[in-house]
């Protein structure tokens, strides 16, 4: 794929997203659904990827443009991911003293709950491919119910899945995924 | 306009080889996501450097969960733009984006190596499992702070219209997205 198409695509992403996972619907939708640039399984990976480094979520991108175009791809992940910070400058200078105005607080919270609702869409597809048979679907079970009740932070969650399939595996309670 | 961002800003003038010191060590190596870094750099620059004050950072922190994006980074960049205009904002946004990004390069590249390895494999498929999850609650985490406030029900209503919307009717996200920003103009203004 051509680098600054992937760059506009990554872009398209992170322009309209508000937090870190938040662009993975239109990532998907792009990148996945119309180009078949990328799978689901590697989508999965590259929120795996993040969860388990330091550093923002909104990573997640960069691993996506080097799953798509390796490391000039990955570069064009960065640029995406960072180009939106450029924006908080006329924010800053501008208009600071708005950010109080009740109706773009209104606009700004509509939009970030729907951003919420199409991210949990957005964890469907994912489930869909990466959720083969009871092991993972108890993982995913068991993960979701700590993520919710505790503070745990997620590399442990994502370290201690990664031993349980593999644990569960070489007692040949997972099949056919070798 | 640099002048101007150099005249609201009081105190120690970090050079800009402190700012990026200060957000490359404290803006990448920091689990646990946004939020935690920001705890961590308002330890740095407002209690222990004095670069800005309280008003300024939260300024900044609102902002950049306005900006589209990475709200870290422009958190980072609109500290560098107040601290040093221009050539502050970028070299905060550098030092803040590009350790963690060669870290995930490697880390993909290593992924993409041991794909054929059945135990790292093994691995793999339950970390991924996981992430299903990660990717379900992160949903809940952005939306959970409106739903817990008086916003209850339009949490409930949009996120509910949006999900419906993508996944029944298979409207682009960028639609869904476009289509709340409307709606939300024309709701009754949200609670303080």
């Amino acid at each position: 794929m051509n680098l600054a198409l992937l760059y506009l695509l990554l872009l398209k992403g992170t322009c309209t997203a508000f937090a870190g996972l938040a662009s993975l619907p239109v990532i998907h939708d792009t990148l996945v659904t119309q180009y078949h640039a990328l799978t689901d399984q590697q989508l999965n990976q590259a929120v795996v990827i993040t969860r388990s480094t330091p550093g923002p979520v909104g990573l997640y991108i960069v691993s996506v443009g080097y799953f798509v175009a390796g490391v000039p791809g990955a570069i064009a992940g960065w640029l995406a991911m960072i180009t939106p910070a450029f924006l908080i400058i006329p924010l800053v200078h501008f208009a600071g003293r708005h950010t109080d105005h009740p109706r773009v607080k209104s606009i700004l919270q509509a939009v970030v709950i729907a951003s919420a609702g199409l991210l949990l869409a957005a964890s469907i597809p994912l489930a869909r491919v990466a959720l083969t048979d009871p092991v993972t679907v108890g993982i995913a079970a068991i993960s979701l119910v700590i993520l919710l009740t505790t503070e745990l932070d997620t590399l442990w969650i994502i370290l201690s899945a990664a031993v349980v399939s593999l644990s569960a595996s070489s007692l040949g309670l997972i099949a056919g995924f070798g | 306009m640099v002048g101007q961002a150099e005249d609201s800003i009081a105190g120690d003038r970090p050079g800009l080889g402190e700012i990026a010191d200060v957000f490359a060590r404290y803006g990448n190596f920091t689990l646990g996501g946004g939020s935690a870094t920001t705890a961590t750099i308002h330890g740095q620059i407002v209690a222990r450097r004095h670069w800005v004050d309280d008003q300024k950072f939260s300024l900044c922190f609102a902002l950049g969960r306005l900006t589209p994006g990475t709200n870290v980074l422009a958190f980072c960049t609109g500290i560098g733009w107040l601290l040093r205009g221009l050539p502050g904002a970028l070299v905060a946004l550098l030092a803040a984006s590009m350790p963690c990004t060669l870290i995930v390069i490697v880390v993909t590249a290593l992924f993409r190596e041991w794909q054929d390895n059945t135990i790292v494999q093994a691995a793999i498929h339950g970390a991924v499992a996981a992430a299903v999850a990660i990717t379900a609650k992160t949903s809940w985490t952005i939306a959970g702070p409106i739903y817990k406030r008086r916003e209850r029900w339009r949490v409930i209503i949009i996120g509910a219209a949006a999900f419906g919307l993508y996944v029944g009717l298979g409207v682009p996200a960028i639609s869904v997205l476009l289509l709340a920003a409307f709606i939300g103009a024309l709701l009754p203004v949200a609670a303080p």
